[in-house]
């Protein structure tokens, strides 16, 4: 429900020929002298709003003992300014038929606001407010820590497979903060000051470092006015540190054990892999599509299907500012030795790698990104979303309308050099979680 | 992104979505030859169709083995028409596109979705695996393990295994009681015999209804229809499909699972509820949103907002035809679960006597109205909708109906929702967490019958 942190955020643009209405000249820019930047889109097939605001943050920005301090920012946003007290944006907001969401990633913070055309001005006012008008009121705050807490024990400590993906991510990433999950450690979330989590606060939410995207039954005009009205007074602020630490090359593989009582044992494996604007993320994506997405992927044939080992497969690449990873997460059946899925990963990669995918592999995963891009044009939320997603990781609402060019020029050469050269056995990590206790 | 593991907790709740006038745009509606009522309803926004298909009684409630139904629907999609179950996979992926068949608890459930330029490649699959699917043994053995299998998956989940437990606690051996992914005893002894005969008894044409929605005209879906389901022959009309009365909970019925691993409790708290397209729907939804619906609900501003006691609380109304259910459901860290379920229960007896002020009740009116329009966006949502509301016959303008209800619901009406259905002498409560650590803080409640979720079944 409510304000999920989501690790990875894995989706697929492209451009195509557009449905009428959503084409870029159907899109305007605006932006105001303290650096915000609006993207607007008006669609009036219902009465409503959707109102995203992005920032430039999440785990990416953090450091040891600050760990999930964006997320928690995240949540803090809906407990107080000096102009509304805790709850009350969620207060007004409902009770002129608006509800909200918000969400927390490695790269970028997004609050989600769908409301009736008709709460629109309210709406903004209390949205600029907590801009920079936070007040942590130190009560509220250690009370929202106790829900983080409970969100870290529902997402990680009782969930076999995020705690295998938190130890292997743990693992595979050394130096560079996507080190630890957007969650953050459960002593950093016991222990964050209330001072460094509001100059954190004052670093990485100011206009200069977020984009608003608005899409629905508004006029253009009209919303730009009220936009200026409630945000142009906020200062601009500094600008936020750059993320300086490259992760360094991995020189060999590396393997991490959790054991824990369990019914069921847990298998990942991951690969270092290329940020979203590298040039090989396209064909990385369809090597990904190819080899775990659907029943008729290579890993779901093998694992599922034909070898019996596991009860699913998923995975692949997600999108990322800096270089992240290739996950392959298999649910083994109970009881199986885990040893036998590797083996069955490393063979079916070694097949890729000496034959290559077939050239109807390839044109599967186009139609499977066709239909991933047009899916969210259906509604207001899905266009809005996929705006500041482009945005965050192309610089640009632009990108949208030509991301399928990369995903066509991917060639069956292209994708079995870099299956070599990412799938290696120095770039892999290995993770398992063995059942223990009682249980069989 | 995950995939969620392969348990389906089926529940016929549908959320009941509320706007003004012409809220779900009218679809024309025809009837093939064969019996199969077809809405119908152009829209070329995007080069997208839609599909959704529901079977009459070919739901888990009617099966005569527990987990059959789901498991049949599942086996359709996996070999049909003299393709392997790899080539069936092949043949939808292939297209990018999405072919779903799940047992429901009422009804069999078809969702198909796909650029307009495959629809009638994807139909013509949907078709093969409806009409004549394989049931080939070595298919169904990997089914059946595959669901046991996930069975004791779900139960390292706690959130997931809690639901499953209720479920069974609320209604034991009714027909509602049915998990959909069987339980460890029932597919144990489940035969692909099994299959094929509730396959014949439950799949006809008569029986289905079919919603299209999207990028197609009318005269190519005609065509399609007539290569594709329209060749569904008619078999002996299905059995009666009625729910038999439901249970009622008389006094406490409380349920405690040891999970010695668990960090957290969790707990789900049922009351009876109503049917689908009851009277009382508008005060309900009004009365549920304020009371655990919604952010700022009672439930999640105690437990929650106040006291960070837990990342997510929720309640719900839960309908079929005929009957329903009230839910509740949270979880906190083991010290607090006492805590939790004090304030839940005095929540509960706060709106039974008291009910609601009438401020939040216009905060509630409006929030249900607003949040409606996006509720019936997508193509997918609107054939869905077609569907519900014949299968339960409230009719295609009933969303405009019952908006027009909860716009007018006032105090009296939401109070007395609270009134006749909390109590808190007659409820069922599950609570999964770790025995050591919780089960003083229970005591004062009554006595806990506890299961181990290492053992079979729930």
């Amino acid at each position: 429900m409510k304000r999920l942190t989501h690790a990875l955020i894995i989706v697929l643009l492209l451009s195509l020929p557009l449905a009428a209405g959503f084409r870029s000249q159907d899109i305007t820019v605006h932006k105001l002298d303290n650096g915000l930047k609006i993207v607007l889109h008006e669609d009036h097939d219902i009465p409503n709003i959707a109102y995203y605001t992005f920032f430039r943050v999440g785990s990416r920005n953090e450091r040891p003992g600050l760990t999930g301090v964006s997320h928690f920012i995240e949540h803090m946003m809906f407990n107080g300014t000096q102009a509304n007290g805790p709850g009350q944006f969620d207060r007004i907001m409902e009770a002129n038929g608006g509800a909200n969401n918000a969400f927390t990633g490695e790269d970028l913070t997004g609050y989600t606001n769908w409301y009736p055309a008709a709460a629109l001005e309210k709406m903004i006012a209390l949205d600029a407010d907590r801009m920079q008008g936070l007040i942590f009121d130190p009560q509220v705050l250690e009370s929202e820590r106790g829900v983080i807490a409970s969100e870290r024990r529902m997402a990680v400590e009782n969930n076999n497979e995020n705690l295998l993906s938190e130890t292997v991510r743990a693992a595979a990433i050394m130096a560079h903060p996507y080190h630890w999950d957007v969650i953050g450690w459960m002593s950093d979330i016991l222990s964050w000051k209330r001072d460094e989590i509001i100059a954190y606060y004052r670093t990485f939410y100011s206009p200069n470092n977020a984009v608003i995207v608005v899409v629905g039954d508004f006029q253009t005009a009209k919303i730009m006015e009220l936009i200026r009205k409630y945000y142009a007074s906020i200062p601009r602020g500094p600008e936020p540190p750059a993320v300086l630490t490259v992760e360094p090359p991995q020189l060999g593989p590396r393997r991490v054990t959790v054991r824990k009582p369990a019914q069921t044992p847990e298998f990942i494996m991951v690969f270092h892999a290329p940020a979203a604007t590298d040039p090989d993320f396209p064909a990385m994506d369809v090597l990904g599509m190819a080899l775990l997405q659907g029943e008729s992927s290579r890993l779901y044939q093998r694992l599922v299907a034909r070898d019996q080992l596991a009860i699913d497969v998923s995975g692949g690449i997600g999108m990322s500012i800096d270089p992240l990873l290739f996950t392959f997460t298999v649910k083994p059946r109970p009881g199986t030795d885990t040893a036998l899925i590797e083996k069955a990963i490393e063979e079916e990669l070694e097949k890729i790698k000496k034959e290559g995918l077939a050239a109807k592999e390839l044109q599967k995963a186009l139609n499977s990104v066709r239909m991933d891009f047009y899916n969210p044009l259906m509604t207001i939320s899905g266009k809005a979303y996929k705006l500041g997603e482009s945005e965050i990781y192309y610089g640009g609402y632009e990108h949208i309308f030509k991301a399928m060019d990369p995903y066509k020029a991917v060639t069956l050469k292209q994708v079995q050099e870099l299956a070599g050269k990412y799938f290696s056995e120095n770039n892999k990590t290995v993770g398992v979680l063995v059942p223990e206790g009682g249980a069989k | 992104m995950k995939k969620a593991i392969l348990v389906v907790i089926s529940a016929a709740f549908v959320i009941l979505p509320l706007h003004g006038a012409n809220s779900l745009p009218t679809p024309q509606k025809m009837k093939l030859g064969n019996g199969l009522t077809v809405y119908y309803l152009q829209d070329r926004d995007l080069p997208l169709v839609a599909a959704r298909m529901l079977v009459k009684g070919a739901g888990t409630a009617f099966e005569p083995a527990e987990g059959l139904a789901n498991l049949t629907a599942a086996l359709m999609l996996k070999g049909a028409a003299g393709r392997s179950a790899a080539q069936v996979a092949e043949d939808i992926d292939s297209l990018g596109a999405a072919l779903d068949i799940s047992a429901a608890d009422e009804y069999l459930n078809l969702s198909a979705s796909c650029l307009a330029e495959h629809f009638e490649r994807l139909m013509t699959i949907a078709a093969d695996c409806v009409l004549q699917p394989a049931f080939s043994s070595e298919e169904f053995e990997k089914e059946r393990q595959n669901r046991i299998d996930s069975l004791k998956a779900a139960k390292d989940n706690p959130g997931q295994a809690v639901r499953l437990y209720f479920r069974k606690a609320y209604f034991g051996t009714h027909p509602l009681g049915h998990l959909a992914g069987g339980t460890d005893t029932s597919l144990g002894a489940m035969t692909v015999d099994q299959v094929i005969a509730y396959y014949k008894k439950y799949l006809g044409p008569q029986q289905a209804v079919l919603a299209v929605a999207g990028d197609i005209d009318a005269e190519k879906l005609k065509q399609v229809l007539n290569r594709t389901f329209g060749k569904w022959q008619q078999s002996a009309p299905a059995p009666a499909a009625s729910l038999p009365q439901f249970p009622v909970p008389r006094g406490k019925v409380l349920i405690l699972v040891d999970k010695p691993d668990a960090t957290q409790a969790y707990f789900a708290l049922g009351f009876p509820g109503f049917g689908m397209g009851d009277e009382i729907s508008a005060a309900a939804q009004v009365m549920n949103t304020l009371f655990g619906g919604r952010f700022t609900s009672w439930l999640n501003t105690e437990l929650r907002i106040k006291r960070g006691l837990t990342y997510n609380t929720n309640s719900s109304f839960q309908q079929w035809r005929g009957a329903g259910i009230f839910n509740v459901f949270s979880y906190t860290k083991n010290d607090k679960i006492g805590e939790m379920l004090d304030i839940t229960f005095e929540l509960v007896a706060k709106a039974k006597k008291e009910g609601f002020g009438e401020e939040e009740i216009q905060s509630a009116r409006n929030y249900i109205l607003g949040q409606f329009p996006p509720t019936l966006e997508n193509l997918g949502a609107k054939a869905r909708s077609y569907l519900t509301l014949d299968f339960y016959g409230l009719g295609l303008n009933y969303y405009d109906g019952l908006l027009e209800r909860i716009s007018k619901i006032g105090k009296a009406q939401a109070d007395t929702v609270a009134a006749n259905y909390f109590s808190d002498q007659d409820y069922v409560l599950v609570v999964v967490g770790k025995a050591e650590e919780i089960s003083a803080q229970l005591a004062k409640i009554g006595e806990f019958k506890v299961k181990q979720i290492t053992a079979a079944d729930f």
